[in-house]
């Protein structure tokens, strides 16, 4: 596998420039009013798809953006038109 | 000449028989369901039917028993973990590999060479002391030995100052080794027919079925079988079964690990070596292979392609800390799923959320030195629909309650929370 | 032997001799040879015994698919002699064998093939249990092939290289060399790999015409001319393929000529599209001793005459399935062969016009027939049948050419993942779906006519070019209909074995492998290719699938009768077998130094690997560092801290992050003062801790551990990707570097080199200072009291790091200021019972449980700081560790670091512990179990090796010095 990853900013780069950064949850939930349960769905909790998943990468070795991406988790692949995978 | 001068007799007859059974009927019924026909289902399910006595079992295995983890691995084991919980678990799995070779009458050619675990700070040898103390708490043999000791027993080792990470030492386990990991597949999935349970080979799990919080049954690609019992332990594939069947999540991140062999010598490495720093682990294969592995690309994959920036990374550390190795050439390299939780402990738990549903994952890459211990466990809970101590800490509910296992000292880098 | 001197096709120099020394004896060679086919132009026939039963083993492919050729050369194992060109002065010796390869003891086990059936391992050996330590020896001694010495070192420069290429074409043969002036005619940049020393593929050696009364060997020789002479085409020789993976990157390494600065070099490509002419190697034929020396493939024996000038024997019979098989027989009985007969498989098929010349030559084609079986130790005779096993004769000869047909090299494919099927026509395992970008051309297509070989190759080239955005005007169409009108992929033979029962027909030679064995390993349930593999061990010797990968899975498909298509078996890179060293290629220890680092190192430092590091963690021999500690109590000490991670955060939402991110909160943080934090992850476990400066209004000047240094930017911009805020985030912790001054003498030293009052009133503890150094050097002066003395931290600009240390040295000269090290700093610290994450803390300690809970303001929720959530979940749990000072019972006596606290369980550990050269104490720090935590609580230690005796200490009151901070203050 040779991953590589679109950066908003620098374009398409070798995967190994990034880090990946989870699947996509959503925004930052509430302090008040938290329970365990839901904490720790948001904060360790995944869905493990096998199939294309939004996630979150960050361009450590290059202009530093977190961005979200498609990737095909099967074939290890960038998506460019993606159907999330349910 | 001398050869035509022997008797000759016919092929033994063990050579002759399948090993586990003519292929099953996929019955309607069965008292238990086993989703994964890697190490962990085999071990179960044989001890369900030997231990307990259930033999109405079935493994549903979506490809060939063994696919994955099992027959992907490089077959070391050991039982010099961090914490007290996992020490005694697999210190009994270590225990387990000649009883057996033994109860299976199939050679498992248990290795046990022993294993090092290289240091190299002064940092790595107070963390290795805490874990060689607690091996030794819980009557397991590990010392801490320096740098001239560990070239004594290991020849090639590079101990000059001159490389990357000069070694300072190591964590030296003389009853760890490797284990022909096939083999175990193998024995386990004979003596599991010879007890009467069903391996359905290409067949895949496509739905398991509840009613009022209870497990009712599984639908295959082969047809349904009702069932009030279901252990999920498809290594890599099982936080996906889990959830996209019973919408339970699970801390767990899928990776990808490689392994590769060079090809084959004459005895050069007579133990297991590893190295953190290096993220690389080196032993000779009774073939002569020198298997060797041990990094991840850090994000969540179900393939199993391999990269050109782990091989030569590999070859890079090797260079450094066994550089005779230089002139040795690698011969294949191949890649298997890894399902890591944050704490690098497994998930082993069940008969709570859902009655009559277990479940036994987040092995990460510790799954094929446990498997034997784990089986016996996890089939006296499934018989018994009450978990033993052994297993206990291995709940799910630990990430909930902010109770992470220890199991690794430092932060894990797979996932965002580090 | 005399060589074919004057053969046109020669890739050898006869006039350029060499040396090999081989068994005691130098034997010579020519520029150009192989080892191999040096050898066996000295008479050498047998050159290795086989892995499990000792069987003799020779020249058979000349591609190095298989270890039959694998030698031991100057003290490298496992070298393919088929592929190593010969080098003066190499010394060569066999490998696996008792006494020699011609004459081995350990020949007899052929005999015993009947006592180890597929599976033999496992079903021996472990009864009684006892028996298998011995056995496993025995084992490890039989197995493996070559021997490396523990002391070897692997001489030879190794480089690498990383290439971008808009069309990467693998394979220079016709097609290859086509695909490559195709691409190159629209300016691109072209890649040409070639495994072989010399472009040319199946032309090469090839004296048959093209159509137009050219040779083909002459047309390779101008297209190999044109290529040279395009200067955007790269070409690298002698450079086999290794892997393909996605997105279309590369690798490949080459072997380096006597001319070149490299020993071997690992390539990778990174290419836009890729053209794959790897052409066909030979499907092996299974009967009986189908591996004898003197069996051979065709291109084997025909290459040997026209390559290397060597006849490959002189009487030979052909067993063949394939026209190429005829054209040698022609061609080598022209160069003197005697040939007794061809056997060809195919009942009808074959070219009309080989036909004819074989008649006219009077050679006897047996249409329908095939080998049974190959006699004598080297081959003496064989015995040829029907295929059908009706009828069988046999023949005295020194050669066997035997080949079923060919076999695409797919393995670029394959490794790309591309889905692979069986083709009825050719007989070939081809992809069904090409992965993108990727394009097939040559004989791998299954065409064998040279013009369509030639036609395809530019297609491929254009098609590739098209891939990369070149727009190419009805080219593309044209190079399509002039493909189309030639001949199309030819039908292959589909005979998977001769008529036999197989107990000594190899279906894998490395393994010793039959179709016997591969019978067994079905019968016992082993019923798909990849479980055979690994049940009978076929393919997972030194060749790979090099031998069996196209007929394990025919064999299995017709043994098992399985209705469904054969599905060829996995193959994974590395497709050649590659040194680790070229693999490595130059690489080099990769560590950052300070900017003190020369002045360190002169002044005796004694360096360790820190994170990304070098720092010094010893400046003495005495690694107690007494006189370190002691000079920086009593006296002054200078540490160069300059690994500090530090960083500038500004802009208006800059206090927003740091609240995000930061337990305490950060708008009590004042110009003028530092505040001491910590960072949590979200379960509440610290993570970081520094200190934070306001430098102005919303722009502020943090420092974070060594360790987080790297992932502090991520780490803040992660935890604010959502909310939009602008702030700008710079890491300075390369372009300042740290000095701490510390001691009760650290003032009277700074005074000596600023102007700035220094006074307690003037620059307080906790205070932060902006100051000038010598006159004109600005530092960022801040109060700590990490090591609990008067300590001033100068932060400078790392270019000027040395000239203030330079400064402070002289200074301090007259106090007797000396440097200090990181480990004398660890004392120092843990005198205070002040943390260092990850040695008082590990990954699931919480900020509560290190006691920092005092940083934590509970009150700003809104802020979403992260880790608060899990904290107040987890505060009021009784289960939890939490950090303690120590004292043990017997001060000399201080437990190791790493020493476990137990009752009946483990309750605890000791993270670290010293004897206190100020005390006299011996104190730590431990992590235990809160029912463990009270004040006076005696604690049992175990330590490693203790045999049973365990060591006693008490929890006592933190920190063990100056516990009113008075020193610090002062």
């Amino acid at each position: 596998m040779a991953l590589t990853l679109t950066c908003p900013v620098c374009g398409k780069r070798n995967g190994y420039e990034f880090r990946y950064g989870g699947e996509d949850k959503g925004p930052r939930p509430a302090e008040e009013g938290m329970t365990p349960s839901a904490w720790c769905d948001y904060v360790h909790m995944n869905k493990c798809t096998a199939g294309v998943q939004k996630e979150w990468w960050f361009h450590r070795d290059g202009c530093g953006a977190w961005f979200t991406t498609y990737r095909d988790t099967v074939a290890n692949l960038e998506v460019d038109a993606p159907e999330v995978t349910e | 000449m001398f050869g035509k001068m022997m008797p000759r007799m016919g092929t033994p007859k063990w050579g002759q028989k399948p090993l586990w059974g003519r292929k099953p009927r996929l019955k309607s019924h069965y008292d238990a369901v086993i989703i994964g026909g890697g190490l962990h289902g085999l071990a179960t399910a044989y001890y369900l039917a030997k231990a307990h006595g259930l033999t109405d079992v079935a493994i549903i295995e979506k490809r060939y028993i063994g696919f994955g983890g099992a027959g992907r691995n490089t077959a070391i084991v050991r039982a010099n973990q961090r914490t007290q919980y996992n020490v005694p678990l697999y210190k009994e799995a270590l225990d387990l590999w000649p009883v057996l070779t033994r109860e299976l009458d199939f050679n498992l050619m248990f290795n046990n060479c022993g294993n090092l675990n290289l240091m190299h700070s002064e940092a790595a040898m107070k963390a290795a002391r805490m874990t060689i103390a607690t091996a030794q708490f819980h009557g397991v043999e590990s010392h801490l030995i320096d740098a001239k000791e560990a070239k004594a027993l290991v020849p090639a080792l590079n101990i000059s100052e001159d490389i990357t990470f000069p070694i300072h030492g190591a964590m030296f386990h003389p009853p760890g080794g490797i284990v022909r990991h096939d083999a175990v597949v193998w024995g386990l999935a004979k003596g599991c027919a010879k007890h009467g349970v069903h391996i359905h080979q290409q067949t895949e799990a496509t739905a398991i079925h509840t009613e009022n919080g209870k497990i009712t049954g599984v639908t295959t690609s082969r047809g349904k079988i009702h069932t009030p019992r279901v252990l999920v332990t498809a290594g890599g594939y099982s936080a996906g079964i889990i959830y996209h069947m019973l919408g339970i999540k699970l801390p767990i991140s899928v990776l990808t690990i490689q392994a590769m062999v060079t090809q084959p010598l004459k005895p050069i490495l007579d133990h297991v070596v590893s190295s953190g720093a290096y993220h690389c682990y080196a032993n000779q294969t009774l073939k002569g292979e020198i298997a060797t592995g041990a990094h991840m690309d850090p994000w969540p994959n179900y393939t199993t392609q391999n990269t050109a920036h782990y091989i030569k990374h590999q070859a890079e550390a090797l260079s450094d800390w066994l550089p005779c190795l230089r002139g040795v050439k690698f011969m294949r390299i191949w890649g298997g799923l890894a399902d890591m939780t944050p704490d690098m402990a497994p998930i082993m738990d069940g008969n709570n959320l859902i009655d009559g549903f277990y479940m036994d994952c987040g092995w990460g890459y510790f799954g094929f030195k446990s498997c034997s211990a784990v089986g016996k466990y996890m089939a006296a809970f499934m018989a018994s629909g009450n978990c033993p101590e052994m297993l206990k800490p291995f709940n799910l509910k630990r990430y909930e309650n902010h109770a992470l296992m220890g199991e690794t000292a430092a932060l894990v880098s797979y996932t965002p929370d580090n | 032997m005399n060589r074919l001197n004057q053969l046109p096709t020669l890739r050898i120099d006869p006039a350029e001799k060499r040396t090999l020394s081989y068994r005691g004896k130098s034997l010579p060679g020519v520029a150009g040879d192989t080892v191999a086919t040096a050898l066996f132009a000295n008479g050498v026939r047998i050159f290795a015994r086989s892995l499990k039963y000792h069987r003799p083993r020779g020249l058979y492919s000349l591609d190095g698919e298989c270890a039959n050729t694998m030698m031991d050369v100057d003290s490298i194992p496992n070298v393919r002699t088929e592929n190593t060109l010969l080098k003066n002065g190499m010394v060569v010796k066999e490998q696996n064998v008792k006494g020699s390869a011609e004459f081995d003891w350990m020949g007899f086990i052929d005999k015993f093939d009947w006592m180890m059936p597929a599976g033999f391992y496992y079903h021996t050996m472990h009864k009684p249990a006892a028996v298998w330590p011995h056995a496993m020896k025995q084992i490890r001694k039989a197995a493996g092939l070559g021997e490396i010495s523990p002391d070897y070192v692997m001489r030879g420069r190794f480089d690498e290289l990383f290439l971008k290429a808009d069309v990467t074409v693998v394979g220079g043969g016709a097609a290859g060399m086509r695909a490559a002036l195709a691409a190159a005619e629209g300016g691109l940049r072209v890649v040409l790999l070639e495994a072989r020393p010399h472009l040319g593929g199946c032309f090469d050696y090839r004296v048959s015409d093209n159509g137009d009364g050219t040779p083909l060997y002459q047309r390779a020789r101008e297209l190999a001319e044109q290529v040279a002479a395009t200067t955007n085409i790269r070409v690298f020789t002698h450079a086999p393929l290794v892997g393909t993976y996605s997105n279309n990157l590369i690798t490949a390494h080459q072997v380096g000529s006597d001319s070149d600065s490299f020993t071997e070099r690992y390539i990778e490509i990174r290419s836009e599209s890729i053209v794959v002419a790897t052409g066909c190697i030979e499907r092996p034929l299974l009967f009986d001793n189908n591996e004898r020396p003197g069996v051979m493939q065709v291109g084997c024996a025909h290459r040997l005459a026209r390559t290397y000038g060597i006849l490959p024997g002189k009487q030979a019979v052909f067993a063949v399935g394939h026209d190429l098989g005829l054209e040698a027989a022609i061609d080598l009985f022209d160069l003197g062969l005697k040939i007794g007969c061809v056997a060809d498989i195919r009942e009808d098929g074959q070219n009309p016009d080989l036909l004819m010349a074989l008649a006219d030559r009077a050679i006897p084609v047996l249409k329908g027939w095939v080998a049974a079986k190959a006699h004598g130790k080297t081959v003496t005779k064989v015995t040829l049948t029907t295929v059908e096993g009706t009828v069988k004769r046999d023949f005295d000869c020194d050669l066997l050419v035997a080949s079923a047909g060919l076999t695409p090299v797919t393995g670029p494919f394959i490794m790309a993942q591309a889905k692979m099927g069986y083709d009825n026509h050719t007989g070939y395992f081809l992809p069904t779906e090409l992965p993108e970008r990727m394009f097939p051309a040559g004989r791998l297509t299954g065409v064998g006519d040279p013009r369509a070989i030639e036609a395809s190759g530019r297609l491929a080239g254009l098609q590739a070019a098209a891939a990369c955005g070149v727009s190419l005007n009805g080219e593309l169409d044209a190079a399509k209909a002039a493909t189309a009108a030639l001949p199309g992929p030819e039908r292959g033979c589909k005979l998977v074995t001769a008529p036999v029962k197989g107990r000594k027909s190899f279906i894998c030679f490395d393994e010793d492998a039959t179709i016997k064995s591969v019978k067994q390993a079905i019968d016992k349930g082993f019923d798909v290719p990849e479980l055979v593999k690994r049940f009978a061990g076929v393919g997972l010797g030194p060749g790979q699938g090099g031998i069996p990968g196209h007929n394990l899975p025919l064999f299995v498909a017709k043994y098992t009768a399985s209705s469904a298509t054969p599905k060829p078996t996995t193959l994974r890179p590395p497709l050649v077998p590659t040194f680790i060293a070229t693999y490595a290629g130059a690489h080099h220890h990769m560590f950052k130094r300070t900017p003190l680092h020369k002045s360190q190192k002169a002044a005796g430092g004694v360096f360790r690997n820190i994170g990304v590091w070098k720092r010094a963690r010893y400046f003495s021999d005495d690694f107690d560092c007494r006189e370190e500690i002691l000079n920086v109590r009593g006296n002054v000490g200078m540490l160069d801290g300059s690994t500090l991670g530090k960083f500038r955060i500004h802009g208006p939402d800059a206090l927003k992050a740091l609240q995000r991110v930061y337990v305490s909160d950060m708008s009590k943080v004042k110009e003028g003062r530092i505040k001491y934090s910590a960072m949590c992850n979200d379960d509440g476990c610290v993570i970081d801790d520094g200190v934070v400066v306001k430098r102005g209004e919303n722009d502020y000047y943090f420092t974070t551990s060594t360790g987080r240094a790297g992932a502090t930017v991520e780490w803040i911009r992660y935890h604010t990707r959502f909310d939009g805020w602008d702030f700008h985030l710079v890491n300075l912790t390369d372009a300042m570097g740290v000095i701490n001054l510390s001691g009760p003498n650290a003032r009277k030293v700074l005074a000596k080199v600023t102007d700035a009052d220094l006074s307690s009133e003037a620059f307080p503890f906790s205070g932060y200072r902006e100051i000038t150094v010598g006159g004109s050097i600005p530092a960022r002066a801040m109060r700590l009291g990490f090591v609990g003395e008067l300590s001033y931290e100068l932060h400078v600009a790392a270019s000027y790091m040395q000239a203030v240390w330079d400064l402070l040295e002289e200074a301090g000269a007259e106090f007797g200021i000396r440097n200090f090290g990181v480990e004398a700093q660890n004392v120092l610290r843990m005198e205070k019972c002040h943390i260092i994450l990850g040695q008082e803390s590990e990954q699931r300690t919480n900020l509560l449980d290190v006691g920092l809970g005092f940083l934590w303001d509970r009150t700003k929720s809104a802020c979403k700081t992260v880790g608060a959530v899990a904290l107040r979940q987890a505060e009021k749990d009784p289960n939890r560790f939490k950090l303690v000072g120590i004292r043990m019972e017997d001060d000399d006596r201080p437990a190791r670091d790493g020493a476990l606290i137990v009752d009946t369980k483990v309750r605890g550990y000791v993270a670290t512990m010293r004897k206190s050269f100020t005390t006299g104490e011996a104190v730590g720090m431990a992590l235990v179990e809160k029912p463990l935590s009270d004040i006076g609580t005696r604690l049992e230690i175990f330590e490693d090796e203790c045999n049973g005796v365990r060591l006693y200490a008490r929890v006592v009151k933190m920190p063990f010095y100056d516990p009113n901070g008075e020193r610090m203050k002062a």
